[in-house]
């Protein structure tokens, strides 16, 4: 049977799931970012008395409880969630990487103060870490991507470790040292090339979690704070009022989270494809 | 097996400790002083020390943090500042609700995502397979919170098809006798099946919000070990000895393709203790998650320091567990990792959980 290269595209050919998931994606990015030149209602300013209109040529997501455009919000919403995204994925990935590079490369002292640091971050469950975090730091949208980013870290470090590990004890690694080439170049040249895709395959899967979970940690009102347009938030505010029948305050900003984070999660799957080919890729993902 | 049992009974005691150290560390950081937020501003500095003696907050930081694991390990969880009672009563109090929607919710989610990936694999079926795999990952990126919202739209303000959000029971029924605290089966026992039905229907939705993401993970991570499997020559073997593909797959494939999804089944117990506080704002369930949210907005950060310690040493607790039972099932898990990094090196050891365990190792 031909199992082994299903979900692989062929090659030459489009690959249609994944060109849907990054135009979703692209397209949500520049509708967001291009928004406020043409679609010019304000993202915080209220109106009591257009509140809770359902959607309509005017404001074609209707308006929330305090009369504010809930279109604009969401659009506003895409930039603030996939800003803080963004900044959480990279940053996380990064110093994960660094983490993870260091304990490998580090005696055994080193690797072993990082990997304790890890285990007790890992004790927590990761929003439950970063809830905690948040409360630590003061609550906001800016504290909630700290605690987001540091749950994450240590999931990261641990996978960069093991491949650090693994290529330090390669043949080539064995080789460059042989030939008297200095450590800081070993480094350089054989070891951080080698954990790179890792690195990047990391990133993306982080991207669709830490949406999710800034999302989560305003809805619990950890994070963004009202009238900050963010997805999360703006669900909150529309949670009391799906029972009274006004359900597009909150069902339009949940509806981009689902769309951002099913995009991002089967476009970091594809990533994990094309980077990571030495694991057997996932067979049949869509 | 013994070594291997000491040695995770060791590790998930030390991480516990390592938790309890970086929890103390961070709640140490938590703004504000307790002591001026609970007795006001205008308290003298002698009931301020009062207050700090009985709760903890004088004396060095070691013995700060020595009263904090005592109390903790103790069962002394502290006052809640909002309400006055003792955290331990409340979560006492409120443990019920919450073991039984994440019991349900866990069962439920676990029995369809085996039904659903035996389904979607046994046969190489592209169809199906895509709508399994479609909903798997429909699953993960659905937002629980969000997800209850719109079903209490549809099946609660359009249609009353189901209760709305008033927690366990419909406020019209006429009491019954409490004897375990678990609404399900105090209704059972007083034989009252109008209450049996309505803590039923009660829990349909907040189940169900709870459980579709778990649901979609396990199913992916199921899915793809099945997959890994469906052509071992074993399972062709049982096929060809005349047991229907169907058969040979349940018999012997599922048992062998349940070891990742066992592994998987502790990183779901994070995702159900987080769940369980979004989807309990969201219905209004008298559980713990509710409590920890209206402690958010109440500033009663006691009760969620206690949560936040109670959630680790659960999920560290399952994780050893779940840990045990993979090494119960294939023996070759319990191989206890030397000292020596050369070893890891070499490639001898596994590698760590990656941070999605979907992914194929």
């Amino acid at each position: 049977m031909s199992l082994a290269v299903r979900g692989r595209p062929a090659r030459g050919r489009w690959d249609t799931t994944l060109c849907v998931c990054v135009a979703i994606l692209a397209g949500l990015v520049l509708v967001a970012v291009t928004a406020p030149v043409w679609w010019t209602e304000s993202t915080t300013a209220t109106d009591p008395l257009a509140a809770l209109q359902a959607p309509s040529i005017e404001h074609p997501m209707g308006t929330d409880a305090v009369g504010r455009d809930m279109l604009a919000r969401v659009l506003g919403g895409a930039r603030v969630s996939l800003a803080a995204a963004l900044c959480v994925s990279v940053v996380g990935g990064l110093l994960g990487a660094a983490l993870g590079i260091a304990a490998g490369l580090a005696g055994r002292l080193g690797d072993g103060v990082v990997m304790r640091v890890f285990d007790a971050m890992l004790a927590f469950p990761p929003v439950i870490f970063a809830m905690a975090v948040t409360l630590a730091l003061g609550v906001g949208l800016v504290t909630a991507c700290v605690g987001v980013t540091l749950s994450a870290i240590p999931y990261i470090g641990r996978v960069v470790r093991s491949d650090v590990l693994r290529v330090r004890g390669s043949g080539h690694v064995e080789a460059a040292h042989a030939l008297g080439v200095p450590p800081w170049r070993i480094v350089v040249r054989h070891v951080i090339p080698h954990v790179a895709p890792t690195v990047l395959v990391q990133i993306a899967s982080l991207f669709s979690f830490a949406i999710i979970s800034v999302a989560a940690l305003g809805f619990i009102g950890l994070g963004a704070q009202i009238p900050t347009p963010e997805w999360g938030t703006m669900i909150t505010e529309g949670s009391a009022l799906v029972l009274l029948g006004k359900w597009w305050v909150s069902t339009f900003p949940g509806i981009g989270l689902l769309l951002v984070t099913a995009a991002t999660a089967i476009i970091a799957e594809r990533v994990r494809v094309v980077l990571d080919p030495r694991r057997t890729p996932p067979r049949g993902i869509l | 097996m013994i070594r291997f049992l000491a040695h995770r009974a060791g590790a998930a005691l030390a991480s516990i400790f390592a938790a309890s150290l970086l929890a103390f560390v961070l709640l140490r950081l938590v703004p504000g002083d307790p002591a001026r937020q609970v007795l006001g501003q205008f308290a003298t500095p002698e009931q301020l020390a009062s207050f700090r003696s009985e709760n903890g907050l004088d004396g060095s930081i070691l013995e700060q943090y020595w009263r904090f694991i005592a109390n903790f390990v103790q069962g002394d969880w502290g006052t809640s500042f909002a309400s006055g009672a003792p955290v331990r009563e409340l979560i006492g109090q409120r443990a019920p609700a919450t073991v039984e929607l994440v019991l349900v919710a866990f069962v439920a989610s676990v029995g369809l995502a085996v039904l659903v990936a035996l389904v979607s694999t046994y046969r190489h079926r592209p169809w199906v397979d895509r709508i399994a795999s479609a909903i798997a990952f429909i699953g993960m990126g659905t937002p629980p919170f969000w997800l209850g919202l719109l079903c209490l739209f549809v099946f609660f303000q359009q249609t009353h098809l189901l209760p709305g959000p008033e927690g366990q029971l419909s406020p019209d029924l006429a009491p019954f006798p409490e004897r375990t605290g678990f609404v399900t089966v105090d209704a059972a026992l007083a034989g009252r099946p109008d209450a049996l039905g309505s803590a039923l229907a009660h829990l349909i939705l907040p189940a169900f919000t709870l459980g579709f993401a778990m649901f979609a993970f396990l199913l992916r991570v199921l899915r793809s070990s099945l997959l890994e499997i469906a052509d071992e020559p074993f399972v062709s073997a049982a096929e060809s000895k005349g047991l229907s593909r169907w058969s040979a797959f349940v018999r012997h494939a599922l048992p062998n393709a349940a070891l990742p999804a066992l592994t998987a089944s502790g990183l779901v117990l994070g995702q159900l203790l987080t769940g369980s506080v979004l989807v309990e704002a969201v219905f209004d369930w008298p559980g713990i998650g509710g409590l920890v949210v209206d402690g958010i907005a109440n500033k009663d950060y006691t009760v969620v320091q206690v949560f936040i310690m109670l959630s680790a040493t659960i999920y560290v607790l399952v994780n050893l567990l779940v840990d045990v039972l993979a090494a119960t099932i294939d023996p070759r898990v319990a191989v206890v990792p030397e000292r020596r990094a050369g070893r890891r090196a070499r490639g001898l050891l596994p590698s760590p959980q990656p941070l999605d365990p979907a992914e194929p190792r």
